[in-house]
């Protein structure tokens, strides 16, 4: 009788034991699927994945701190982490460790579920938009060295509360080689300066026997990228337009910007190499196209080097402005929407001021050591956005660099909008794609959908 | 520990079930009943003021078209994989059992997707429907498949449908075939000396005696397709423009996409209480149907 009672006991141990063990083992990477939907906001004690707090160590700059760090931009996540080690290799009483979120789940959802299990990363990287959200949590950064190094101010409410990681810019990417051979000689993107440069441009690349444009259908590309377009060369500026159409008092369908990006959506639309079956083309068939040359151009920003260079490592790539009018003297037929699209904010409620000095001293890895920067110019192939004699290595990067450079900047139309707006106006964009709406309802459901938000 | 005293019995069963019980309540029923605490406020996930607002979130849930719309959609989806998952895993179990060549090979192939994680599944068949049978289409001149099925409201419908039945369907033939194999030979026996012909056994014999089987594939098919989440997600988005977002996903994205804690906790709440009524009533209304052997 004794002898089973002990083995019983054993067998249960271990059996607890196991189950202990599996639910401790540290999540780094895993996406957060809904199926609990009755499970609410809270991730409940089983999920300990960041474990960047908890540090008991006295204010002593020597003693081993460990931070974690949240990377938001999947294309990275390997160099990011590759870069997270060599800091850490640096700085040997620094301790780094890297959750990634990737490419298409929302940034702050993830934040979210980590603040709500009360262990935030240090360091988090989310899209514009959602650090105003985060404002009473983040560390005032507007002491800091790089603060005057950047290129236009990130301020919200005069206090600079996160470092802008990469700039991103957006507009019509062409293949170099094409674009060559179809113009006999150097192809100039900035001899399109209207729509109908861009409309002859299409003539003359299908004359010489190329397919000149391929539209993807991605809902974030058409509601996010193209649209904000609109947004961004009102008369009255972004912030003021959006606030009115909140209020109702725009009528879209007589708006000049508005009709001249559909103007030219119209004419990508007729040109397009996919319309037989439009939906079914999505950013990796566009970027299969383009960079073997099926096709001379498509729509999208310089994020897409990447998957280029997947197809083929050797590409020239460029940009050219989307027109958003037939006259050339518009400024912004030349220009192409810029602006910092990842931000990262310290975290001062949870995290110790040991860890908020280490992420701190993370930043200025990046913009002032020579290891850092090349992590971040050369091997993450992100355009810094701090005055820097550097430029990326990649041919769209150096193509928004020259912009920049020249002036020729738009703000980015998405950093403006709610969380919903590329699901939901995507969708909207996507039915005028393939002509389920025409311009009257699209202009109708656009300004429905900002009417709701709050 | 003595199990003769009353004492005894509890400890013994503490014990043992006692690790699993508080796991279940900290995991399970602590988040739920958090989550109903939190339909009471107006939270968007991260800022520090909550305020009360009652049942205003409720409210809105009732008012929201697109939230009845996604459940109406879901209701429909609901409906189609039910059928066909009982009725194709019936039928392939009848075929497993029937004596015919390689049947274990095929009972083992026909269950393999259920092995498939949905999101994968997701990912197999939005290639297949959008390149592959494409090409079958564009090749062969076969107009159905010309153009992706994804791209179309209602083909995106029945693309979800397709890939839900062909990833249960194995799973319920499995437990078909053990209902199947639990009808004693001798009633089949005595009913064919009696002239039963095979539609008569099957309608007369098989059917009742597998009501059992019914209940739990029907309550299993029920509860999954109701709930689901990662083949929408990984399949179609919800595209094409939001025509295929079931609820599961309706609640994800009021909660998390436009920051709407509270109303989104209270759709899911909404959707816990529809599927919990009509489970039980399922079970309820079959179990009186059973007929034991």
């Amino acid at each position: 009788m004794k002898k089973r009672k002990l083995s019983a006991v054993v067998v249960l141990l271990l059996i607890v034991g196991l189950v202990i063990s599996a639910c401790g083992t540290n999540d780094s990477s895993g996406s957060n699927t809904g199926t609990q939907a009755s499970g609410g906001s809270n991730a409940g004690p089983k999920n300990s994945a960041a474990a960047g707090t908890g540090d008991k160590y006295d204010g002593n700059e020597e003693t081993p701190v460990k931070i974690t760090i949240l990377n938001s931009k999947g294309q990275i996540a390997q160099v990011f982490e590759e870069a997270a080690a060599a800091f850490s290799a640096a700085n040997p009483n620094i301790e780094v460790e890297v959750i990634t979120v990737p490419s298409g789940q929302s940034p702050f959802e993830r934040v979210s579920v980590l603040y709500a299990s009360g262990t935030p990363p240090a360091l988090s990287m989310l899209d514009a938009g959602d650090i105003p959200k985060f404002q009473d949590k983040a560390l005032d950064l507007s002491g800091e060295k790089w603060v005057n190094e950047l290129s236009s101010p990130n301020e919200i409410d005069g206090k600079t509360l996160a470092f802008p990681f990469a700039i991103e810019g957006y507009g019509i990417v062409y293949n170099k080689a094409v674009m060559d051979e179809v113009a006999g000689g150097a192809f100039d993107p900035a001899s399109i300066k209207s729509l109908s440069d861009l409309e002859d441009l299409f003539k003359t690349v299908e004359a010489a026997g190329k397919k000149p444009f391929i539209l993807g259908s991605m809902h974030w590309s058409l509601g996010n990228h193209m649209l904000p377009l609109a947004y961004v060369t009102q008369p009255e500026g972004v912030e003021q337009f959006l606030a009115n159409l909140k209020a109702g008092q725009v009528d879209l369908a007589s708006n000049g910007p508005f009709n001249g990006l559909l103007d030219t959506l119209d004419l990508l639309k007729k040109y397009n190499a996919g319309k037989d079956d439009p939906m079914a083309v999505t950013a990796e068939t566009i970027a299969a196209e383009v960079a073997t040359g099926n096709v001379a151009m498509t729509f999208n920003g310089n994020w897409m080097i990447s998957q280029l260079e997947d197809v083929s490592p050797n590409g020239e790539y460029g940009f050219i402005p989307f027109p958003l009018s037939n006259n050339s003297g518009d400024r912004w037929n030349s220009s192409i929407a810029v602006g910092a699209t990842k931000q990262m904010f310290i975290d001062k409620t949870v995290n110790t001021v040991e860890q908020q000095n280490a992420a701190k001293k993370f930043l200025e890895w990046l913009v002032y050591d020579e290891t850092g920067q090349d992590y971040l110019v050369n091997k993450m192939n992100i355009i810094p956005a701090y005055k820097t004699d550097l430029i990326t290595t990649d041919p769209l990067g150096k193509s928004i660099q020259s912009y920049m450079a020249s002036g020729n900047t738009l703000p980015f139309g998405a950093n403006y909008v709610p969380g919903d707006h590329s699901s939901t106006v995507g969708a909207i964009m996507q039915k005028y794609l393939v002509d389920k709406v025409d311009r009257a309802g699209l202009a109708k459901e656009l300004e429905d959908y900002w009417k709701r938000v709050q | 520990m003595n199990e003769k005293t009353r004492r005894g019995f509890w400890k013994n069963q503490l014990f043992f079930t006692g690790p699993t019980l508080l796991i279940f309540f900290m995991v399970m029923i602590v988040p739920f009943l958090y989550g109903i605490y939190l339909t009471f406020f107006e939270w968007d996930g991260i800022s520090s003021s909550k305020p009360f607002v009652g049942l205003d979130n409720y409210a809105e849930v009732i008012r929201s078209g697109s939230f009845w719309g996604s459940m109406w959609l879901t209701i429909k989806y609901v409906a189609a994989c039910v059928v066909l998952i009982n009725g194709i895993g019936f039928l392939l179990a009848c075929l497993v059992v029937s004596g015919i060549r390689f049947q274990s090979f095929f009972r083992a192939s026909f269950f393999t997707p259920a092995l498939i994680g949905g999101l994968v599944l997701g990912f197999l068949w939005q290639f297949l429907f959008n390149h592959f049978f494409v090409s079958i289409g564009k090749t062969y001149g076969i107009g159905l498949f010309s153009k992706t099925w994804l791209g179309d409201e209602t083909l995106a419908f029945w693309a979800l449908v397709v890939v839900t039945v062909w990833h249960y369907a194995g799973y319920m033939m499995v437990i078909f075939i053990a209902g199947l194999m639990n009808i004693p030979n001798e009633i089949l026996e005595a009913s064919k000396i009696d002239g039963a012909g095979k539609l008569k056994q099957l309608t007369g014999i098989i059917l009742p005696l597998m009501v059992p089987s019914f209940i739990v594939t029907v309550f299993l098919s029920l509860q999954r397709s109701f709930m689901v989440y990662d083949v929408n997600y990984s399949l179609t988005a919800g595209g094409p423009y939001g025509s295929t977002v079931l609820v599961s996903m309706h609640v994800y994205e009021k909660a998390f996409r436009s920051y709407d804690y509270g109303v989104g906790q209270a759709e899911a709440f909404v959707l816990f209480f529809t599927v919990a009524l009509i489970t039980l009533l399922q079970v309820y209304f079959s179990k009186k149907k059973e007929v034991e052997a």
